[in-house]
């Protein structure tokens, strides 16, 4: 395991600034269906991480699973509070992205979402401090 | 990216707030996509409509209080509740209820024809061959790519309203020529054609496609010329439940297929799998057990029924009743309902003990009054989902298993694949 600092330039999909401890997904995930948008919950019993709660923390996620309802799963956990402080995704992912966009206009949030590789995903570990700016530099302080 | 004279005055404000936030929205899509320009849309199906949470609700309010209209004609999914029977998920039993529907009734104020169905294709007034649309519902997005031809990705939700009010989506991936080819081939000709003629054969070849097909376009060869709507409909959404399959190319049957060559656009496919009898019968266990517990009901209409399926189902029932103690809910859209009622199929159907529900669906959370237990269907979208979110134990069958199953009040298999 890498110990050293760490900076990573992301590409920004919904600009916003975060900081908070990093939960890295092992599996893609479904926010329809596999996720509880009440409570920020991973509802998907096929998911390593089922019954892991999101809140607060950056979400690392190569991209979302399947269903059109991705994004209102996205909105409402932004939207009452038990959703991720930023998301950082391995792959380009519309509907991640415009479920977050609809949440910072909506209710005044400034939630980022920025993609990065999925080889610059692996050298981040879950309950790392992350930093994400608004231009997209990702710094992780270990 | 370029934006044109109107799309950047869209984008400006000038024509107020509603259609600015819509077309920002859409104008991110494109950035993420790396489109390099928006196309026209000519039709949209909307998926915003079924209830998510309260920022649903939100968002439509924010697009209605800021002067929304729609720049195409847009029909509506599935709702969460039926509004035709508010009783099948009690609108007064919780707020959520009451938003659903509210929400629902959002949309009929922004203009949209309330169809309530997650099959449209099987309604009048259909999309052409090339045409580009939004769909967004997974099993209609894989029908009117695969079967229409016509050009559409997975649009999730919010990006589905923005792309109708704005009729502009960025043109990339399934709107391009190129991102249509095929790139691996399932052949399914040695499989016995008793198999391949019966209609779980096609909820089991989409389980197996989507498990297995990644993010590849698939083909198929080797369906049978039985092969009709309703088992082109089970591929569909089977395919993009277990998967993602929002296109698939059946060799000379859809319209964009109708030699391999044509489907493969002149390219060799990377991957040839042949499929057995035995990767149809492991998808049948992967969908659910005969377990020990008795029968309590029997779902169908996983998409929404067809004309033909009633057609098949009064055919097969034969004037029987459902056996007593079983739950029979069967799933449809208002327009094959009216079309089923014509021909007093929905009288009979409901003499012999079965519910029929509009509007709606039974797969998802909160289960519908009574459907609890093990539960038989004819769908592996049903098999696939309901038991993440109900308190149901399924089994997978065809429709003559499940009508005989329904009839005698205990499970009834055919050989072929035993469960």
């Amino acid at each position: 395991m890498n110990q050293q600092p760490l900076s990573i330039q992301a590409r920004v999909l919904v600009a916003g600034c975060a900081e908070g401890p990093a939960l890295v997904l092992d599996d893609t995930l479904s926010f329809w269906g596999g996720f509880n948008p009440a409570n920020g919950e991973i509802i998907d019993v096929h998911h390593p991480q089922h019954g892991q709660r999101v809140g607060g923390r950056i979400l690392c996620i190569a991209q979302s699973k399947g269903s059109a309802g991705t994004p209102g799963g996205i909105a409402e956990t932004l939207r009452n509070g038990s959703g991720p402080a930023a998301f950082v995704l391995g792959e380009r992912d519309v509907n991640i992205s415009v479920g977050t966009l609809v949440a910072n206009r909506l209710y005044q949030l400034n939630v980022p979402v920025v993609e990065i590789s999925i080889e610059q995903m692996r050298q981040i570990n879950t309950g790392e401090a992350m930093t994400i700016d608004r231009d997209g530099t990702i710094s992780i302080n270990r | 990216m370029r934006l044109n004279e109107l799309d950047q005055a869209r984008l400006d404000g000038k024509f107020g707030k509603a259609m600015q936030f819509a077309m920002q929205t859409i104008v991110t899509a494109a950035h993420i996509d790396q489109a390099d320009r928006l196309i026209d849309i000519s039709f949209a199906h909307i998926d915003a409509c079924f209830y998510n949470g309260r920022a649903h609700l939100d968002f439509i309010n924010y697009m209605l209080e800021h002067g929304a209209t729609l720049a195409v004609p847009s029909w509506t999914n599935n709702g969460l509740v039926s509004l035709n029977d508010l009783s099948v998920r009690d609108p007064l039993a919780s707020r959520e209820m009451d938003e659903a529907r509210q929400l629902m009734q959002a949309y009929v104020r922004l203009g949209c024809n309330p169809v309530w169905t997650c099959a449209p294709y099987q309604l009048p007034g259909r999309p052409e061959l090339g045409a580009h649309i939004v769909g967004s519902e997974s099993n209609a997005v894989s029908f009117y790519n695969s079967v229409i031809g016509a050009r559409s990705n997975m649009y999730g939700d919010y990006l589905d309203v923005c792309a109708a009010i704005t009729g502009r989506v960025p043109f990339s991936k399934l709107h391009r020529d190129e991102a249509r080819a095929a790139q691996v081939l399932f052949d399914v000709g040695k499989i016995p054609s008793l198999i391949r003629d019966n209609d779980l054969f096609y909820h089991l070849l989409g389980y197996v496609i989507g498990c297995s097909c990644g993010n590849q376009v698939p083909a198929i060869v080797g369906l049978p010329s039985s092969c009709d709507e309703d088992d082109l409909k089970a591929l569909s959404a089977a395919g993009s439940s277990a998967g993602s399959v929002p296109l698939f190319h059946a060799i000379g049957i859809t319209p964009e297929a109708a030699t391999l060559e044509i489907a493969f656009q002149d390219r060799q496919p990377q991957q040839v799998i042949e499929l057995s009898v035995a990767d149809l019968q492991q998808a049948r266990n992967e969908l659910g057990n005969n377990s020990d517990q008795a029968l309590a009901g029997i779902a169908l209409g996983t998409p929404h029924f067809s004309y033909t399926e009633f057609e098949r189902l009064v055919s097969l029932l034969d004037g029987r009743s459902i056996h007593p103690g079983l739950v029979f809910y069967l799933t449809t859209s208002r327009h094959v309902y009216e079309q089923a009622q014509s021909h007093g199929w929905v009288d009979s159907l409901q003499q012999a003990g079965i519910k029929i529900i509009t509007d709606t669906c039974t797969y998802f959370s909160p289960v519908v009054n009574g459907l609890q237990g093990k539960i038989m269907t004819n769908s592996a979208k049903w098999a696939y989902y309901a038991p993440g979110m109900l308190p149901v134990d399924v089994l997978i069958g065809s429709l003559v298993e499940c009508v005989e199953s329904a009839v005698s009040g205990e499970v009834m298999l055919d050989q072929w694949v035993d469960a």
